[in-house]
């Protein structure tokens, strides 16, 4: 017997409820702000009583940009900039692939994309220790 | 952002985004802005290295396990268990290898050691009816092992809704007498983690909370972190949305029901419970019991389990009203005997009646 | 007592108390007004009384002709209105509400939009303030107001505004604001029978054995 066989319509709440077009206002002020300040910003979406629909519609809105992260660190993470430049859509996973939560970002690179000063040194370190190896 | 936190879990093997990415989603389940979740990232990364774990003492008192088995599946194993790594558990029933006498004195030695710093947690209610007879650990009631363990604890955890307000065992007519952590010891930091069974992120994030500051975390009236149980179900429910527009499921296989809408006429108890089940979710963040089509019990309330019946809405009598005809019957008699004595006056007036005469008018 | 046993309290034995003064009362009230009786009315009636009497029943909820009172005291006149009308909304229109109705006498019909039922809450509010505010105002509706006006204004607002409190989580948790507004529903239902606030049963009756009153005497409505 498949899924298909119970009579349950699949995707319950699956109708959109109107709060996802307030929120493309509120990306384009963070936006802004960025522009105005270099402050970035971060919209939690689980915090949002949003519907599958309306994230998807919200997605779909934004786009697909040109850049995809995809960090591996306890589960997959992405980090893709959307179809608006500087707008981000974060996902993290855990290692059983469920969402754990979910992000949109407004920042030139998201802060977990960029190497901390103190990884570089081990990652220096790392490499001298490679190179002196090598005589 | 460095700090002793970090080396530990670079031993681990755990990559400084890891712990970042798991501080965003604490945050976001602590239901904290996402910009805390860097700020909790810093605080705890820069939380000095304790020289040795923390000591855990667990007490299981009237329960039922089902917490113990909530926290065993934590969903971020390797970062949560790392917490866990990062005390001592040294008394815990159904985890240790140690028993008998050996379990014991494990307890006595862990309680000698760290007298006045070990953290206490309970799970289970406290029986009060026979002398405490009807739960006895090591020939102990739960009453007299509670007072002797938490006379030396730090801080005390109640694990559960029977640990922080009595839970089912105390549920009407409460045969064995059973009361709360709270209701036996007064005088020791006491925060409440309710839910039957308690969501296992909240368990961890109050630890982590512990470890980095050394104090339990903001708690609400009823001692629960505000962090977790800031807001009832029923605001951050992704079914809202249908409750504001009047679209509520019926019964539980009806179109509503389908289509997802919203569950308060079917019993929910979201709008009068708080507790984090709708972000954080269950087993992983794979559903919880709104998105799999129940209502929600308020199992993280006081007396939820005595709140009216689970399949009633909010809005319903808690009881069947009983007084209906009993009232009618007696309002009508009242009726009756008050319009009988109304008659009885107005004939007594008529009685009373006197013709006007000539000496009347001249008067 | 904790928030959650103060709610189930309302909602349970409260309740019970309440409907069961609300019920003793309403009854007691009725039987004693309609057995009253009147002495025989020996004289013929100028018009037919009972035609006149359902004419003012209805007559009684339209503005007169001419608009006097409209014009006379507005704020009572569309005040009143206002919240009569926005009480029957958000009292019979609020889908908890329908549900408690259902699950006490059976009876269900679709409700509103719960933002449409806050907006006419909202409106009830303001039009219950006004309406005090004009009493207080106007030195003969002062001078007329005993302390059963007061009292029985009080009664009805405070189920508007701690139900509306409740729905936006204003001052006190939900649970607790809850518990308030039913509470406060109960004090209306207990006070109802033995105030002015009986005319919700008497005041059709009332009307019509007015217009039937005056039918008879001649002064057909």
């Amino acid at each position: 017997m498949s899924l298909a066989d119970i009579p349950v319509i699949q995707g319950v709440a699956s109708s959109l409820t109107g709060n996802a077009p307030i929120l493309l206002r509120e990306i384009a002020e963070h936006l802004r702000r960025l522009l105005d300040c270099g402050e970035t910003a971060a919209i939690d979406l689980q915090a949002l009583p949003l519907t599958p629909a309306d994230r998807a519609w919200l997605r779909e809105r934004l786009g697909n940009g040109e850049i995809r992260v995809a960090l591996e660190a306890e589960g997959q993470s992405t980090l893709e900039e959307t179809g608006c430049q500087g707008v981000w859509w974060v996902t993290h996973h855990n290692e059983k692939g469920a969402v754990v939560s979910e992000f949109i970002e407004t920042a030139f690179v998201p802060e977990l994309v960029k190497a901390h000063p103190d990884d570089v040194q081990s990652g220096l370190e790392h490499l001298e220790l490679l190179i002196s190896d090598l005589c | 952002m460095q700090g002793p936190l970090i080396d530990t879990l670079a031993r681990y093997g755990v990559s400084r985004r890891s712990f970042l990415k798991y501080c965003a989603t604490l945050a976001s389940m602590m239901a904290l802005p996402p910009s805390a979740g860097r700020a909790m990232a810093e605080a705890m990364a820069a939380a000095p290295a304790a020289a040795k774990r923390p000591s855990v003492i667990w007490l299981p008192f009237q329960e039922c396990t089902g917490c113990t088995e909530s926290i065993t599946r934590s969903h971020s194993p390797s970062i949560e268990g790392m917490i866990f790594d990062m005390v001592s558990l040294d008394y815990q029933e159904t985890l240790m290898a140690a028993a008998g006498h050996q379990a014991e004195e494990a307890l006595h030695n862990a309680m000698k050691e760290n007298e006045g710093k070990y953290l206490l947690i309970v799970d289970g209610s406290v029986p009060l009816g026979l002398d405490g007879a009807y739960s006895c650990i090591a020939g102990k009631s739960n009453l007299e092992a509670l007072k002797e363990v938490a006379k030396g604890a730090a801080a005390i955890v109640a694990m559960g809704s029977c640990a922080a307000y009595g839970g089912i065992p105390k549920a009407n007519p409460n045969p064995t007498g059973a009361v709360s952590v709270s209701d036996v010891i007064k005088d020791k930091p006491i925060i409440n983690i309710p839910g039957c069974p308690p969501i296992p992120v909240v368990m961890t994030g109050v630890l982590a909370h512990f470890l980095t500051f050394g104090s339990l975390p903001e708690m609400d009236k009823l001692g629960r972190p505000k962090a977790f149980y800031g807001e009832t179900i029923h605001d951050r429910c992704y079914r809202r949305p249908f409750y504001d527009q009047g679209k509520f499921a019926k019964t539980f296989d009806d179109e509503g029901a389908r289509k997802g809408w919203c569950l308060f006429e079917l019993g929910c108890k979201g709008p009068v419970t708080y507790n984090a089940c709708a972000t954080v979710k269950w087993n992983g963040g794979t559903s919880w019991p709104v998105e799999s089509g129940h209502g929600c019990l308020g199992c993280s309330e006081p007396d939820f389990w005595d709140g009216g019946g689970f399949y009633k809405a909010l809005s319903m009598p808690a009881d069947p009203l009983k007084v209906v005809a009993g009232a009618v019957a007696v309002g009508a008699a009242a009726g009756v005997a008050v319009s009988f004595a109304n008659r009885a006056k107005k004939s007594g007036a008529k009685g009373g009646h006197e013709t006007t005469t000539l000496a009347d008018l001249e008067k | 007592m904790n928030e959650m046993q103060f709610l189930t309290w309302v909602r349970g034995t409260g309740l019970n108390i309440a409907v069961g003064i609300f019920l003793l009362g309403v009854i007691w009230r009725l039987i004693e007004i309609y057995s009253l009786g009147r002495k025989k009315d020996l004289s013929a009636p100028r018009n037919v009384p009972g035609a006149s009497g359902w004419h003012t029943v209805f007559r009684r909820s339209m503005p007169p002709k001419d608009m006097g009172m409209v014009k006379k005291s507005p704020v009572s006149y569309i005040g009143g209105y206002v919240f009569h009308i926005g009480l029957a909304v958000v009292v019979f229109l609020f889908a908890p509400h329908i549900k408690f109705i259902e699950s006490v006498v059976g009876l269900s019909w679709p409700g509103l939009p719960s933002q449409f039922v806050d907006l006419v809450a909202v409106i009830t509010i303001a039009a219950m303030v006004v309406v005090l505010a004009d009493r207080i105002n106007k030195p003969v509706k002062r001078y007329l107001s005993t302390f059963e006006d007061w009292f029985t204004w009080t009664v009805t607002f405070l189920p508007v505004l701690t139900g509306w409190m409740a729905v936006q989580h204003l001052l006190l948790p939900y649970t607790t604001m809850l518990a308030l507004h039913i509470l406060s529903v109960e004090i209306l239902l207990v006070v109802l029978p033995f105030t002015k606030l009986f005319h919700a049963f008497t005041v059709w009756g009332s009307r019509y054995y007015n217009g039937a009153v005056n039918g008879h005497k001649g002064v057909a409505v």
